[in-house]
Order: structure tokens, then C-alpha cells, then sequence
């Protein structure tokens, strides 16, 4: 009894460790999961805010899911999730700095945009899409290859 | 003649000259206004500023590696010694209608003259008077590090002979405003297809593949295809969706440019007029839809 509780307990503790280390490929399947969502929802926002659609009721809640992608930005690039099928370039880990500073960027200026579609000022919502299209593109100029499609 | 008389001769004088000066500084300004915009639409500044945060626009010293070497952009600034201060402006239009150094020496087609040809003196002479309105900057150029059978610029000279044709562009009267002011934006202020059309073994873009893709970017990765072709191209984004992109970033499914693109959004094709993206779009739309190489 006393032995059978001992693995009991070891295997659970084993299970617990391996809960926090996700394996490369599951955490770019994350990350590439997430960048989608926000792909999305920029998208929608856009063709709401360009008058393309009418769906104008939902615009924040596409808002309020971008700034949780732009909050989750920061845990999407562990270490070692480089390997296999990734776009994602070394600059990310060889200046970590720099990178860090470009994440930060994109949690503010989606929260910004969150914020301006929150006081429903339409000129601060056009004001405020620009740093948001900004930062999605100066990460990927950067840091991210482009899938070879030839 | 009165005294009076003198004195109001003396007035309208006056007054004709400073109206004849305020005119001047307006057409310099004008075309230093112009040429800002001209300068952003030709993209200079993208490979004439080092890849740096704290580098000075215009000054040079950018890597650009191609499949012959790495090339180091020039300072453009109007330094004398270092940058083009002292440059007239029949240097200035050769350098860009004919590839041609003050000097009499060849550039490489690194840079873009094969394009630039196109453009129209009055535009060229423009940036000239943009680019120097800028303070100059002391920065000496860097060497290219090329190949020996590069190094010298007979090389830039043979090539030109086989595969370069100066030439100003020539509106197509079939066509109408919007396509002819896409064509020359694309084709030769912009020159898309300095990267997005592949070049032949020997570095010259193949005509008949324009904006078709290439497997070489600057970047060193595959630049995709900007024809109308459903699959491989653009064929399926709308007037509005390619528009958007052009002045935001964003492709019609949501994701954003990066690899090289975000840099030309940013620094050409956001800062242009909507009615300048829209004769892009025009174009692009308009061009013949080829599919990527069969392999």
C-alpha cells in the first residue's frame, strides 16, 4: 500500500514538471495558434472600422481578443521553441533586449486600440490602429522568415 | 522726375523684387516639397540608411548581399567630401538615367538605375533638391566586398552593355491615367521588381516573368508573386484589400508584412498619396497572371 502511494505520488509529481515544460512543437503550435487569433481579429476590426462591414456591435469584443493576444505576446517565444517548423528567426534569442522592447510595443498599442474603440472616438480609433499595424509589421520585417512558397 | 516720383518708382521696384524673391524661395520650396515625396516613393532612404536604431537617414553603409557579394550603399547626404555635395545636376540624372559615376565609372545594378531610368529629369532633379536640403553628414563609404572577377567596374560596364537600355518611361495612350501613374510608380520610381521579378543567372530581370516572384530576395528568402494569378499571386485580393495593405501592412487574411516589406510600407508606399496607391493597385491588377515556376 505504502509502496503503491509512493509511485502514485512520484508520478503525479513527474506529471506536474512535465505540465511547465511544453515540447517545442506544442508550444510553436501555441504560438502560431495565438498569432492566428490576432490575424483574425485585426482583420475583422478592420473591415469593420473601414466600413466593409456592418458589424460595428462587435468591434470591441475583436478588440478586447487582440489585446489578450498582445498580453499573451510575452509567453509565446520560450526558449527552445526554434527548432522544426517555425518561422520565427535566432534574433529572437540572440537580443533578447530588443525583442523584449518589441513585445511590449505590441501589448500597448493593442490595449491602446482597445481602449480608443472603448470611448468610441472614431478618430482616436484610426489614430490609434496605426502603432497596432506597426508593431505587427516591424516584429515581422524583423523577426520573422518568410515561408518559402517557391 | 519728383522726389516722389523716385520714391514710388523705388516702391514698385521694391515690392517687384521681393514678390520675385518670395517666388523663387516658393518654387525651391516646392521642389524640395516635391522631391521629399518623390524620394519616399523611390524608396532611397531603404538602402541608403544603415540597419541600426540611431542611424542617420540617407548617409549609407547598409549591407545589401546579393548573390555577387555584399554591396555598402553610398552616403547621399550633401556632404562634400563623403556624401554628393558636390554634385551638378547633370551628375546627379546621369547617376540615375545611366548608371554613370561622376567619375565616368559604371555602378553595379545594386543600384537600382535600371529603373530609375525611366524618371523624369524634373523628378530626378527634385530629390536632387530634397536630398540636399538635409544637413550633411561625414560618414565614409564602406568598400563592396566582391568577387575578384567583380572588383573591377569594367564588370559594371560589360554589364550594363549586354543588359541595361536607358530610356524615360513612355506613357501607353491605351491605357488610361491610373495605370499609366501605377506603371511608372511600380516600374520605376518604387522599383518593385528589383525584388519581386527574377533575374537571370547573370543578375538581369527577366522581362517576361515582371513581378512573377523570385526565389532570391535581399533577404535571402523567396519574395512572392505580385501578378493577378488566383494560386500563386495576388489574383484573389480586391482593389481595397491591396490598397489597405499598401498603406497598413496588412494581407487580406489578417497577417502582416515583415521580411523586407514592412520597411517599404513604412518608409514608401504608407507615405503616399491614396489616389498613388490606388494607380499601384491598378497596375498590379492589370498585369498579365503568370504562376509561380514549375519546378
Amino acid at each position: 500500500m505504502r509502496r503503491t502511494l509512493l509511485i502514485a505520488s512520484v508520478a503525479l509529481l513527474l506529471a506536474a514538471a512535465t505540465a511547465h515544460a511544453a515540447t517545442p512543437e506544442d508550444a510553436i503550435k501555441y504560438r502560431k495558434a495565438v498569432m492566428s487569433t490576432m490575424a483574425g481579429h485585426i482583420n475583422a476590426i478592420t473591415l469593420i472600422f473601414t466600413g466593409r462591414v456592418e458589424h460595428e456591435k462587435f468591434l470591441l469584443s475583436h478588440a478586447e481578443a487582440l489585446a489578450v493576444g498582445g498580453e499573451q505576446m510575452g509567453v509565446l517565444f520560450p526558449a527552445g521553441s526554434d527548432v522544426g517548423r517555425t518561422e520565427a528567426l535566432p534574433a529572437i534569442w540572440q537580443e533578447p533586449e530588443k525583442f523584449a522592447k518589441a513585445v511590449e510595443q505590441s501589448r500597448l498599442a493593442t490595449a491602446g486600440l482597445r481602449d480608443a474603440i472603448r470611448t468610441g472616438d472614431k478618430a482616436a480609433i484610426g489614430k490609434a490602429m496605426k502603432p497596432v499595424a506597426d508593431s505587427c509589421k516591424g516584429c515581422h520585417d524583423r523577426y520573422r522568415k518568410e515561408e518559402q512558397s517557391m | 522726375m519728383s522726389r516722389a516720383a523716385v520714391f514710388r518708382r523705388f516702391c514698385s521696384l521694391a515690392t517687384a523684387g521681393g514678390l520675385l524673391l518670395v517666388a523663387l524661395s516658393a518654387s525651391a520650396q516646392s521642389a524640395v516639397e516635391r522631391g521629399r515625396y518623390l524620394t519616399a516613393a523611390s524608396g532611397c532612404a531603404g538602402c541608403h540608411t544603415e540597419d541600426r536604431e540611431d542611424a542617420v537617414p540617407f548617409a549609407g553603409g547598409r549591407a545589401i548581399k546579393s548573390a555577387f557579394g555584399t554591396f555598402y550603399s553610398p552616403n547621399i547626404t550633401p556632404d562634400r567630401e563623403t556624401g554628393i555635395g558636390n554634385w551638378s545636376d547633370t551628375q546627379f540624372v546621369a547617376a540615375l538615367h545611366d548608371g554613370i559615376r561622376p567619375d565616368g565609372a559604371s555602378y553595379f545594378p545594386a543600384f537600382p538605375f535600371p529603373s530609375y531610368t525611366g524618371m523624369t529629369t524634373d523628378d530626378a532633379l527634385d530629390i536632387k533638391a530634397y536630398l540636399f536640403s538635409l544637413p550633411a553628414v561625414r560618414q565614409a563609404n564602406r568598400a563592396h566586398e566582391l568577387p575578384w572577377y567583380l572588383r573591377s567596374r569594367l564588370a559594371a560596364r560589360a554589364w550594363k552593355l549586354l543588359y541595361f537600355q536607358a530610356g524615360r518611361f513612355a506613357p501607353d495612350p491605351s491605357r488610361d491615367d491610373s495605370w499609366n501613374r501605377g506603371a511608372y510608380l511600380v516600374r520605376h520610381l518604387g522599383h518593385c521588381g528589383q525584388c519581386h521579378t527574377p533575374r537571370s543567372r547573370f543578375g538581369a530581370l527577366i522581362a517576361d516573368r515582371e513581378l512573377a516572384g523570385s526565389p532570391s530576395g535581399v533577404k535571402k528568402d523567396s519574395v512572392p508573386n505580385v501578378t493577378p494569378h488566383e494560386a500563386d499571386g495576388i489574383g484573389t485580393w480586391s482593389a481595397p484589400d491591396l490598397e489597405l495593405f499598401l498603406e497598413i501592412g496588412m494581407l487580406p487574411d489578417g497577417d502582416f508584412a515583415g521580411a523586407g516589406m514592412g520597411q517599404v510600407i513604412d518608409e514608401n508606399t504608407s507615405q503616399l498619396t491614396g489616389e498613388d496607391r490606388s494607380a499601384i493597385a491598378t497596375y498590379l491588377r492589370a498585369l498579365p497572371a503568370l504562376p509561380d515556376k514549375q519546378p
